[in-house]
């Protein structure tokens, strides 16, 4: 039938816990069967998700443990993953900005900036359809490998990172404890990957922002503006916002996850050969087909007032410029999706959709003490 | 078409309970069903030209829609129906890069029926009330159900088929959405699901063993006839687009187009075999 509930938990927990009797070949690292004495008891974890939320899908191969949860919160706080020690994951995806680094492009270790704006991991492990901007990545453990090596991110080499780990005083135990590897010469990049996979899949929204209570408390209401902002920002027709054709309320996370041309560049005209002209081709560069030239990923729009500047290239500093934007129905280009259409707008109703769109703020979940620095 | 992630992923589950499944002695074959789409006669293509009305060019960007509840009937008045298919999403919004692949179709996810010959084949087109009364939380991902995209909270119904694009109403040969050129129709709720049941001529056929494919072409053009004058004005039988160029489900306006649009998919399908 079509009614597929799937929890993967038990089943993985199960298939992890007899993939470990590899033989350990003896290295220098250390002696097989090193870590052997420390025990491995594998307790999963419980992830909590606000009413409304699916079941998130947890690959069978790396149920979350909470073990593994908690080498996953070291690593991604850990600027030993970068060439010099000075950047972590969360130099750009920190929680205060609802994890981006609220900068309009992120810049790597060697001062160079990159092309792209950082993106907000809130509700991450819920992205099927392809990470990043243009959806080039399909797993969190394919993507957590790659911005170690990334010349304009951490310029690294994981090869000199797993030997850092190999040597550290604490990641040995903590990658026993998580994965039950016997000895630390098995400690690998893959694992730290699924590691780190497994802390992004925790970063779930609270439920406890204004808009949520407003769905599930009796008595909380939003304000006459609030209200307005939110009746704008659902109007489906034609000449009037309709923001929920693509940031759909659907899940509460305020994104349909599709790739799309919002209109927001100027390429010089609106033909077929117009398209070249997108300085950053975006899911076009993953597929090849030049009707995909220019198109990005709607973002979620949860925290949104903390992660600006916004878009791919953050080329706008604030919400009034992005509403501003699509109400002018947004640059021609034959891939531009006809749902950006021009609509009137005053100040007032502009100022309505921004009060609304503050109500997505989630600060318990920017707040969470598990999800901040352990090393602070 | 119907990504069979899930299924991959509950593999052992799946090979355990086949294990106690012993195959029937039943006589089965194959029906592949295979979607194409033209626009009057002529292959239908996303970001390509054709001629709405004289002097109105038209360029579509997305053509996608929900069939379900396919089945063979054995008698023209019969009740014995042979399921093919629950629901199955059908996108057809290839580009004119992608002609090819327009050309083969999209071929939806079938069981396997009863050898048999038939007389009728039944389509639904849109989700079928007792699953528009699901989500797509109840899904896995990949599930052709999961698509938030498809989906309209405020109104707890799929959208059943989005056709989307521009019209040049100023002829100026440029499609500009800051003009008001573009159009998007987004059809679902109860009441637009519309279900047909196509007699061909020579029965269909469905031998032991064999497979057995049928076409089904959609014309494009036909979605947008339109019967009721009032979005009509210049009688030439087509939804004046200029002027009501989409539907979101909750006008009562846009809903009497919806609905016509839906049950134009009757008469836009043909069947070959
Ligand atoms: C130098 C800044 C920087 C560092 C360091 C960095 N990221 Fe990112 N991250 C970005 C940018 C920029 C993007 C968007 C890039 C793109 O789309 O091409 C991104 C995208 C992502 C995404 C995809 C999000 C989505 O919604 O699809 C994930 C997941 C992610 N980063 C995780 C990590 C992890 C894990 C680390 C550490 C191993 C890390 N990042 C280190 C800047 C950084
Ligand atoms: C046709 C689909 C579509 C519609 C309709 C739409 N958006 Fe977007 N939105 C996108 C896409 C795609 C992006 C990312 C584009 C990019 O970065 O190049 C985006 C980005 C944004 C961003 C920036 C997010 C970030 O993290 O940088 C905000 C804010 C936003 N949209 C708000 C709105 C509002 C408010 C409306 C209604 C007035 C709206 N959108 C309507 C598709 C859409």
């Amino acid at each position: 039938m079509r009614r597929l509930y799937l929890f993967f938990f038990a089943f993985g927990l199960i298939l992890s816990a007899c993939g470990d009797d590899e033989g350990v070949t003896p290295d220098d690292d250390g002696m097989p069967g090193d870590l052997s004495d420390i025990p491995y008891d594998p307790v999963a974890y419980n992830l909590v998700v606000p009413e409304g939320y699916p079941q998130m899908e947890i690959p069978s191969d790396n149920p979350l443990t909470v073990d593994g949860v908690e080498l996953g919160r070291h690593l991604f706080y850990d600027p030993i993953l970068s060439a010099d020690s000075t950047m972590s994951c969360a130099s750009c995806h920190a929680p205060s900005g609802s994890f981006t680094d609220q900068l309009a492009v992120s810049v790597g270790i060697d001062g160079i900036a990159g092309r792209r704006s950082s993106m907000s991991l809130l509700n991450i492990g819920y992205v099927y359809e392809g990470l990043f901007w243009d959806g080039r990545s399909s797993t969190l453990e394919e993507q957590a490998l790659l911005p170690v090596e990334d010349p304009i991110e951490m310029h690294n080499q994981w090869p000199n990172v797993v030997d850092k780990f190999k040597e550290h005083e604490n990641y040995p135990t903590m990658f026993r404890k998580a994965f039950g590897i016997e000895s630390r010469s098995e400690i690998t990049k893959e694992l730290a990957a699924k590691a780190i996979a497994q802390f992004e899949r925790t970063l779930v929204s609270s439920g406890q922002s204004k808009y949520e209570q407003v769905r599930n408390v009796p008595g909380i209401f939003f304000t006459p503006e609030e209200q307005e902002g939110f009746e704008l920002f659902i109007f489906e027709e034609n000449e009037h916002p309709g923001c929920t054709h693509c940031h759909k309320t659907f899940n509460q996370m305020f994104t349909d996850h599709r790739f799309l041309n919002n209109g927001i560049e100027d390429l010089g005209g609106c033909d077929v050969e117009h398209l070249n002209n997108f300085p950053d081709i975006g899911l076009g560069e993953v597929t090849g087909n030049i009707f995909d030239y220019g198109k990005f990923r709607v973002p979620t729009l949860l925290n949104i007032a903390h992660t600006g500047p916004y878009m791919h290239d953050g080329r706008f500093e604030t919400l009034e410029e992005v509403l501003d934007h699509y109400s002018s129905g947004g640059f021609c280009a034959p891939n531009l999706d006809p749902n950006i259409q021009p609509f009137p707008m005053s100040i007032e109703e502009r100022d309505a959709i921004i009060t609304f769109l503050h109500t997505l703020t989630d600060t318990v979940f920017m707040n969470n003490p598990a999800h901040q620095n352990p090393f602070e | 078409m119907r990504k069979i992630l899930i299924i991959l992923i509950s593999l052992p589950i799946f090979i355990a309970s086949s294990c106690d499944k012993d195959p029937e002695m039943e006589v089965v074959g194959d029906v592949e069903i295979i979607f194409r789409a033209n626009y009057d006669g002529e292959l239908f293509l996303t970001q390509k030209d054709y001629e709405y009305i004289p002097d109105m060019s038209i360029k579509f960007s997305t053509f996608d829609l929900y069939v379900s509840n396919i089945s063979l009937l054995k008698e023209e008045s019969s009740t014995d129906e042979s399921e093919l298919v629950e629901i199955d999403f059908v996108d057809l919004s290839f580009d004119i890069n992608q002609q090819s692949r327009a050309e083969e179709g999209d071929t939806v996810f079938t069981k396997k029926v009863p050898a048999g010959s038939y007389k009728g084949f039944k389509i639904g087109f849109g989700v079928p009330a007792d699953l528009n009364r699901t989500s797509p939380n109840d899904y896995g991902s990949g599930d052709v159900l999961a698509t938030s995209s498809h989906y309209w909270a405020p109104l707890d119904s799929y959208i059943f088929s989005k056709i989307e694009g521009f019209v040049d109403k100023d002829n100026d040969g440029i499609y500009e959405t800051s003009e008001g050129e573009g159009f998007t129709f987004h059809l679902g709720r109860d009441e637009v699901y519309t279900e047909r049941i196509i007699f061909p001529s020579d029965p269909i056929v469905v031998e032991d063993g064999q497979k057995l494919e049928i076409y089904i072409d959609i014309d494009v053009k036909k979605l947008f006839n339109m019967p009721i004058d009032q979005f009509d004005t210049n009688d030439d039988n087509l939804l004046d687009i200029e002027v009501y160029d989409g539907a979101h489900g909750n006008q009562e306006e846009e809903l009497i187009i919806a609905k016509q649009l839906m049950r134009n998919y009757s008469e836009a399908t043909l069947l070959e075999q």
